[in-house]
């Protein structure tokens, strides 16, 4: 009997060695890798992985943060610490920084970092995801399988079932706004460009209900998903809430004001453009991310209420 | 065909590109039947508000700009002596291009206005094509003034795509401004333009004799009683001042300055008396209808004005070399 | 000692000193970057001795980029030495036969019209680009029997035509938010690897053998075409030779390293200010200045603003410019003198 106990207990001491051997099997956008079990040493290069990681409580040790350690924003920085490494841009990451922080996993951009995808896979397993041209269902969809990645399964599905159900809520609150078409753009001071429905805020606004006077189309490049537009498109979609952020102040939509075709626009009229964080609303996707945004939309429709 | 019924033929294709390019846009409510009304009468419509406060403004820089760039081509190709110069040729444009994007992209130089950087960085490659060129004497081979110019050209615009490279909304300034993108301009900026235009057709007129006995050649020049080296500086610092003045309102407006004094020539002789108003107008008509291609290309997008006229230009180019018969 | 034997002892010396600053800057390139490496760290990983090793950074990333930034920087030296020959123009160079602008457009369609595809495809297009853009050139100049002046006209138009695609695509359909493309549309080592290395390698090599071998010839084309075909050379032929083996090495340059243009036309004017107008001279050590210009240049854009990477094409011509705007502003009153 002794006997069997010491052999179960060496059976299960060695299961327990071949698991933590063994690999996770990801699939990804540029095809299946495998990612050695609880990576522990994660390298990020977007935004929106930072967002999935801080979901489930994990700490990336290098982030892509553009060099600029405060667009990493609080409500991440609360759960991850300030102890990451800037491993550089967003669209040209230091693949030797990278290497330097001897990473066991890094989480990839398939816009920005396919054409590095080598390097990066020969620094360490490498998984690529859509976030830039992501839609909200895909970030969702990402942060999930991140968290699989990282042996997270379980605080992610609890995560994302609060997610669903903080959303919901945050739904009812506006309640229905299947009337109301709403815009969300970006002024940066010489043009101002539209995020469409295919864009990942476009989805999440369709997500809450809210009409788009935008058609949508076919493609799902960055160019489908951002538009550049001139004042008198704006004026011919006409969307009945805008919601604007601004990267440069004043913007180009001030230097607007005063122009009929500004002043009669539907949003105008009704005093129904609002300002947000651009960079929170154009930069950052993700579980959190999302909830920020939804937090911002109850806010303004409660003056719309008003 | 006289010379005034020209200049009449060319003024009305002036005037009917830029009715037509008024019609252009988003707006359904604009056609050519009610365009005139819309310009002379204001009945308080959002369409009368679009065409005043959108598209004239739109219209006039495309005009004007088309006007000073012409005029600035024309005056360098008298200078260099050389049919191929321009201000695109030469890296004049692509250097006022680096100066934005130097001026966008680095701190410390945040607080100076974008205009003054383009001006500041035109002259600058200018002044590095003509020295790599043979110097500033005035001996300028063709051919390396055309290299030199190319290779400037080339060095600035590898350095302003690296900065399409940088943060986001830092390179969505730089192209939207490299591309001369005219979606956005205003009134304001409309008049100092003008002021320029006119400037730049008298500057002209007064240097239109010591242009033509420029191509005479040094000697004859000087036997002629006037100074080469002065008609030279001053065509070049006309060249300039036109330039940086457009670039600044509208961002660097490829080859126009090489294609319209190119066809006039064509058209209106050697002279430079008859070149200087059909040039004038035949860069206006050129952007006019360069600008309502930009609105028709990618409708209900906007392709920028440069991207345009750099499609047009650049294949005029390749014809005009191929034709050209005597060129070194 | 006769003065022949002088000069001769001259040109030598230079060249070794060349060689030897070649060597210690690509040395000193291993060393320099985002992560500093110390001497004995590097001497470690290359020679696997025991002690502190940084295998990545040193074998992977940067070895190679060094042996790219040589190969690259030889190639398109070696490339602008023969066009200025062909061409007769001081100021020809690798792009104004339009390579750049062929590969540039290629690649950027590629991103464009075919996203999904592997980076790998894109040394294959552009080097495809600039041959196919350089191959208009030259059919052009072939049928029309041109100067070389104007031959290189019509490839400064040939250039601009496709450079005016470029920008098309860029601002339109490509956007500048993939920046991998941007990256290589300005000369960058970033995020090269061996592969890129063992696809251009022997390419390269043959076709520097090819010129190195065809030196004597230059020099006999540079005495003027009557001459050289008092000679017995065929010149139209020997002209057509010279450039398509300009062409393939500056291309499949630029396939790897993107569009490095100064490089062509500022290290063979630099060599010839060093040892003189004979190929035999002038092509060695035009190679030597363009890898020197090349490796300095990448290992200068990594150290300077670290973690982002200044693109060594643009540092490249940076680092040259001086010494080119000098050279030309003395051979210019040189000539009117």
């Amino acid at each position: 009997m002794r006997n069997v106990i010491a052999r179960l207990g060496m059976t299960a001491s060695l299961l327990a060695m071949v698991t933590s051997a063994h690999a996770v099997e990801i699939d990804h956008e540029l095809g299946t890798t495998d990612v050695p079990e609880n990576p522990e040493r994660i390298v990020v290069l977007e935004y929106s992985f930072v967002d999935s990681l801080a979901a489930v409580g994990v700490a990336p040790v290098g982030i892509a943060d553009d060099n600029s350690r405060d667009r990493i924003v609080q409500a991440y920085t609360d759960i991850i610490g300030d102890d990451w490494v800037s491993v550089g841009t967003r669209k040209s990451p230091s693949l030797e920084i990278i290497a330097s922080l001897q990473p066991d996993l890094i989480i990839a951009d398939k816009n920005r970092h396919s054409a590095i995808y080598s390097s990066l896979s020969d620094i360490a397993p490498t998984l690529v995801f859509d976030s830039l041209t992501g839609t909200y269902d895909v970030a969702l969809e990402s942060a999930a399988t991140i968290a699989h990645a990282v042996g997270r399964d379980a605080q992610m599905s609890e995560r994302l079932a609060e997610h669903r159900a903080l959303m919901s809520d945050y739904k009812a609150q506006l309640g229905d706004v299947s009337g109301l078409s709403i815009q969300f753009f970006i002024d940066n001071g010489r043009g101002i460009y539209l995020h469409s429905p295919t864009s990942y805020n476009g989805s999440l606004l369709s997500w809450f209900g809210f009409e788009t006077e935008m058609t949508a189309t076919d493609g799902d490049t960055y160019s489908d998903a951002i538009v550049q537009t001139s004042l008198e498109q704006l004026s011919v979609l006409n969307p009945d809430i805008l919601v604007r952020g601004k990267y440069a102040d004043p913007g180009l939509t001030d230097e607007w004001v005063g122009q009929p075709l500004f002043d009669n626009l539907k949003a105008i009229q009704s005093g129904w453009l609002f300002d947000i964080e651009a960079h929170n609303w154009s930069r950052l996707r993700g579980v959190i991310a999302s909830e920020a945004s939804a937090a911002s939309l109850v806010d303004i429709m409660a003056q719309i209420e008003r | 065909m006289p010379l005034a019924v020209r200049y009449v033929l060319l003024i009305a294709v002036v005037v009917a590109a830029a009715l037509w390019s008024l019609t252009l846009g988003q707006r359904g409510d604009i056609h050519l039947s009610n365009i005139l009304s819309l310009l002379w009468v204001d009945d308080g419509s959002l369409a009368r508000s679009a065409v005043i406060d959108l598209r004239l403004p739109r219209t006039l820089v495309a005009l004007f700009v088309g006007v000073n760039l012409a005029l600035a081509g024309l005056a360098l190709q008298a200078v260099t002596r050389n049919p191929l110069a321009s201000e695109s040729i030469l890296g004049i444009n692509q250097g006022a291009s680096l100066g934005v994007a130097l001026a966008v992209v680095l701190p410390f130089l945040a607080g100076v206005p974008l205009d003054l950087m383009a001006i500041l960085g035109a002259a600058l490659a200018g002044l590095v094509t003509f020295a790599i060129a043979g110097g500033l004497g005035g001996r300028l081979d063709s051919i390396r003034l055309i290299l030199a110019g190319v290779a400037v050209g080339a060095f600035s615009y590898a350095c302003v795509r690296f900065t399409y490279t940088l943060d986001d909304d830092l390179s969505r300034l730089v192209i939207n401004w490299v591309s001369a993108d005219i979606s956005s301009v205003s009134v304001q900026q409309v008049l100092p333009l003008i002021a320029w235009s006119f400037a730049g057709v008298l500057g002209s007129l007064l240097l239109a004799h010591g242009f033509n006995v420029l191509a005479l050649g040094d000697g004859a020049s000087q036997g002629l009683g006037i100074d080469p080296r002065r008609v030279r500086f001053l065509g070049a610092a006309l060249a300039a001042v036109l330039t940086g003045a457009s670039v600044a309102v509208a961002g660097p407006v490829m080859f126009v300055g090489l294609v319209v004094p190119h066809l006039c020539r064509f058209w209106f002789g050697q002279n430079h008396r008859a070149l200087v108003p059909a040039v004038a107008l035949g860069g206006g008509a050129l952007l006019v209808l360069a600008d309502a291609v930009s609105k028709l290309v990618r409708f209900p997008y906007e392709t920028p004005l440069g991207v345009v006229c750099a499609l047009i230009g650049a294949p005029y180019f390749l014809y005009a070399t191929l034709t050209a018969r005597r060129l070194a | 000692m006769t003065p022949g034997q002088g000069i001769y002892r001259r040109r030598a010396s230079l060249v070794a000193l060349l060689a030897a600053l070649t060597l210690a800057s690509a040395i000193w390139s291993l060393g320099v970057g985002a992560v500093k490496v110390p001497v004995d760290v590097i001497v470690n990983t290359l020679l696997n001795l025991d002690g502190d090793q940084q295998r990545y950074i040193i074998l992977k990333s940067r070895l190679p980029r060094v042996v790219l930034a040589l190969l690259a920087g030889g190639a398109l030296a070696l490339s602008g030495a023969i066009i200025q020959a062909v061409i007769r123009n001081p100021l020809a160079s690798p792009g104004i036969i339009g390579i750049n602008s062929g590969a540039a457009l290629f690649a950027v369609l590629l991103v464009s019209l075919l996203p999904d595809l592997p980076p790998a495809w894109m040394p294959v297009t552009a080097c495809l680009g600039g041959l196919s853009a350089a191959g208009i050139v030259m059919l052009v100049a072939h049928f029309r029997t041109l100067s070389p002046a104007h031959l290189a006209l019509i490839g400064v138009a040939v250039g601009l035509v496709f450079e005016a695609g470029v920008d098309y695509l860029l601002v339109t359909s490509s956007d500048a938010e993939r920046s991998a493309p941007l990256i290589w549309l300005t000369g960058s080592l970033w995020g090269r690897n061996w592969d890129h290395v063992s696809v251009s390698v022997a390419p390269l090599m043959i076709f520097a053998a090819l010129a190195l071998v065809l030196t004597y010839r230059l020099d006999l084309l540079s005495l003027g075409d009557a001459s050289a075909t008092g000679l017995g050379i065929r010149v139209p032929l020997l002209r057509l030779a010279l450039l398509a083996v300009a062409t393939v090495l500056a291309s499949v340059s630029v396939a790897v390293v993107g569009v490095m243009g100064f490089i062509g036309l500022m290290a063979p004017h630099i060599a010839r200010r060093l040892v003189g107008g004979s190929h035999r001279w002038l092509l060695p050590t035009s190679a030597l200045t363009g890898m020197l210009l090349v490796s300095l240049a990448d290992g200068l854009g990594r150290a300077i603003a670290p973690p982002l990477e200044v693109s060594a094409g643009i540092l490249a011509a940076l680092l040259g410019a001086p010494f080119f705007v000098y050279i030309m502003l003395t051979t210019a009153s040189e000539q009117d003198g």
